[in-house]
This record gives C-alpha cells, sequence and structure tokens, in this order.
C-alpha cells in the first residue's frame, strides 16, 4: 500500500516537472517568468514589452498557471500575477541531480581510462591486476 | 536561485578527457567497459550491460548490490563512431520517464572534448511513446535531431 501511494506520488511529480517544463521551453514565457521574478504585476504589466496581442500574451500566461509556475491574485478590479517559486525548486532539483549524476560518471570513465592506459603500458599480462 | 539554471530541462557538461575519441566512444558503447564505470552505486558487486549497438536496438545496465537491483535502459537514436551518440535513457535519475542523451565527441589534438547533453522529452513525445510503443517516439527523435544539425 505505502509502495503504491509512493508511486503515485512520483508518479504526479513526473507529470507537475513535465507540465513545469513544457512551461519553460518557450521564451515569450520564460520572459514573463521573469519579469515577475523581479516582482508581482498586473497581467497588462506584463503584456506591455511584448510586440504581441494582450490576447496572445494571456495565452501564455495561461500555460504557465496550468504548470503551477505563476499564481493569479484578485485584488479588487485588478488581477495581479506573482510566481510560485516551489514549482522552479523542482526543476532546479531535477537539474542538480542530473548533473551530479554525469559529473560522477565522467570522473569514473576518467578513473577508468587511466587505469586502462596504465595497464597497457604493463602489457596484457598485468592487465587483470589494474581492473576489478 | 539561479533563474538562468531554471530556464530549461537541459543539462550539459563539457569536459577535455586525456584520451582519443575511439577509446571514449568504445566505453559508452562496449557492454564489457560500460560495466566498468557506469554503475553509480557505491555498493555495486555486479554490474551486467546488454547493448545492440544500432538505430533503433536497445541497451541496458542491471546494476546490482547486496540489497538491491537497479535498471538503466534506453533505445538507439544515432550512432555515429566517434563522433556521437544519442540514445534515450530511463531509469532511477529519470524517475523512469524517457529522457535523451546526446554525447559528442570533438578530437582536439590528443585530447577530446566531451559534450554531454541530457534533456527531458516534451511531455506528448513522452506519452506517445508510452501509448503506442517505440516507434513514433523515434520517428519524433529523428525529425528532432535532423532539424537540429
Amino acid at each position: 500500500m505505502i509502495e503504491i501511494e509512493a508511486r503515485k506520488g512520483a508518479a504526479s511529480r513526473t507529470a507537475r516537472l513535465d507540465a513545469v517544463f513544457a512551461a519553460l521551453a518557450d521564451p515569450t514565457r520564460r520572459a514573463i517568468i521573469e519579469r515577475l521574478s523581479r516582482s508581482d504585476a498586473r497581467v497588462t504589466e506584463v503584456a506591455e514589452p511584448f510586440q504581441m496581442s494582450l490576447n496572445a500574451v494571456s495565452k501564455h500566461i495561461r500555460v504557465l498557471e496550468a504548470s503551477g509556475v505563476v499564481e493569479r491574485h484578485r485584488q479588487g478590479r485588478d488581477h495581479i500575477l506573482s510566481i510560485n517559486t516551489r514549482s522552479l525548486d523542482e526543476v532546479d532539483g531535477w537539474i542538480v541531480r542530473t548533473r551530479r549524476y554525469w559529473e560522477e560518471r565522467l570522473d569514473a570513465m576518467e578513473r577508468l581510462l587511466r587505469e586502462l592506459k596504465k595497464g597497457h603500458k604493463l602489457g596484457p599480462k598485468d592487465r587483470k591486476h589494474g581492473s576489478r | 536561485m539561479d533563474r538562468d539554471d531554471a530556464t530549461g530541462p537541459i543539462v550539459q557538461i563539457r569536459r577535455r578527457v586525456k584520451a582519443g575519441a575511439e577509446q571514449i566512444f568504445d566505453l559508452w558503447t562496449k557492454p564489457d567497459l560500460m560495466a566498468r564505470w557506469m554503475s553509480p552505486f557505491p555498493g555495486t558487486v555486479d554490474c551486467k550491460a546488454n547493448c545492440d549497438l544500432r538505430p533503433g536496438g536497445t541497451f541496458s545496465l542491471v546494476m546490482s548490490s547486496e540489497e538491491s537491483s537497479r535498471e538503466v535502459s534506453g533505445t538507439y537514436v544515432q550512432i555515429d563512431r566517434p563522433r556521437k551518440l544519442v540514445f534515450t535513457w530511463i531509469g532511477p535519475l529519470t524517475n523512469n520517464v524517457n529522457t535523451l542523451v546526446t554525447l559528442e565527441l570533438h578530437p582536439r589534438g590528443d585530447e577530446t572534448e566531451l559534450v554531454l547533453t541530457h534533456e527531458r522529452l516534451p511531455t506528448t513525445a513522452i506519452c506517445e511513446g508510452h501509448t503506442r510503443g517505440w516507434g513514433n517516439i523515434l520517428d519524433h527523435l529523428a525529425d528532432a535531431v535532423v532539424k537540429e544539425f
């Protein structure tokens, strides 16, 4: 039971992460996130610097909201957008884990290369001692 | 938080390696050599690698320690010895979803510049891969690879 729950948790985490990655894949949406990382802002303020219609920017904002990266609050008649930093932390987590994984693997690969080079110099008879 | 790092699903590592590209390529594609460095688990007592080195062929790495065993597997997308190797990658690191790894080797005199790129696949490609098997995902990847180069 616990295992099934854990797997469900991992699956929804994965789905969430995929939605965040898809949201970040677009340059306009990345620019919107950059804007909101400076401060919360109204939809019109966010749309201002872009050479596209408010409607087009709104579509991008909706994708960001669906992924959980951006949240919308009402303040009277204004819609205020803000970033949900927790969703971005998860992305950072994947990137950090993956980078660490490959750095360690490449270290191991280079150790093996040195081992193989040494084994080669010693000749085929001694090579076996150098390997696991 | 570093915003630059949070803008894309790509991890890229560059490294100068003191070896020729052919030798490095072999470390990534010959099962007996793969088994000697690819296992990330310190307690690994046994690492078995299998690979069918052709586009569409699969590979797997099974790593066993005293307590448990883990598996990493994938499918080759592009094989261009000794310059480039592209394969899908699925395992505990990726939460068991498909990802894409590209290894590029650029000769620099006696050394080789290694560029490793690991990226998550678009969600749609992952869904197609799960529901319709490997054919679609490979077509999708082949397109992506052609477009990029």
